[in-house]
């Protein structure tokens, strides 16, 4: 008879690496280099094992926690909201992902100063390049008179 | 040995090295709470239930350093401490606003 050994889900104590990679992978975006986003982890007093993403230098406050109470995973913003909460970590990493603040807010920005900059050199700099073009039309058969 | 309350306790002073970083006041304004909270004979999960939190888990985010106390709750967290409202939120702000702290209080008057 062979007996198939079973994965026990930990219940307290210090992060299973299994756990980790989860958490690291699920928050990989939000850690990409450039980010300045770093995770630690810290335990309770009772011994449960506490996930912290961090924001960026010079602050570096807690952005998102997750802990591990009895098996069940807690997702707790900065400001201790309660996010979200499941016995599968999976999960759990996923609205962790989704409740990162978002890079896309900094890309809406990058592309309204875009299109600024962009209205800022047609209303002013356009109507001197066109007058420039005119002068030139005005000018270039005089010269090749000359010439 | 248990402290007097509203005497010495607002006393500890960040220590005077070089100026510590944000993260480094966090933590120690997390030992400052965490003492606190062991005068006041509470443990982490006491303090979150009389603070209406469903999880205790936010308290030790905040004694490990990571996050700070939310201003919303901190009169209630001094409460529950025991300790008077504005000189705890007084001491806080020494740890999290340092530079505020001394234009508000000037830095012989901690």
């Amino acid at each position: 008879m062979s007996v198939v050994a079973f994965e026990r889900k930990q219940d307290s104590g210090e992060w299973s690496e299994k756990e980790l990679k989860t958490l690291v992978a699920g928050l990989g975006a939000a850690m990409a280099p450039g980010t300045g986003r770093e995770w630690e982890t810290g335990m309770t007093e009772k011994g449960d094992a506490q996930f912290y993403l961090l924001g960026p230098l010079p602050d570096q406050a807690c952005e998102l926690c997750v802990s591990r109470i009895s098996g069940r995973y807690i997702l707790e913003d900065g400001s201790g909201r309660l996010l979200f909460e499941h016995r599968n970590l999976d999960l759990v990493a996923l609205h962790a992902k989704a409740a990162v603040p978002s890079t896309s807010w900094l890309m809406v920005r990058a592309i309204t100063l875009y299109c600024a900059v962009r209205n800022t050199f047609h209303e002013k700099f356009e109507p001197l390049l066109v007058e420039g073009e005119e002068l030139f039309v005005q000018f270039v058969p005089q010269l090749a008179a000359f010439a | 040995m248990k402290r007097a309350k509203h005497q010495d306790v607002f006393t500890e002073r960040p220590p005077v090295k070089a100026a510590p970083d944000a993260k480094q006041l966090r933590k120690l304004a997390g030992d400052w709470l965490k003492l606190r909270r062991a005068d006041a004979e509470m443990s982490q999960a006491d303090l979150a239930a009389r603070l209406g939190l469903k999880y205790y888990t936010f308290i030790s985010q905040v004694e490990n350093g990571f996050s700070r106390v939310p201003t919303e709750i901190m009169g209630a967290w001094a409460r529950e401490l025991g300790l008077e409202q504005a000189a705890f939120a007084r001491h806080l702000l020494m740890y999290y606003e340092p530079e505020l702290h001394r234009l508000l209080f000037g830095a012989e008057n901690k």
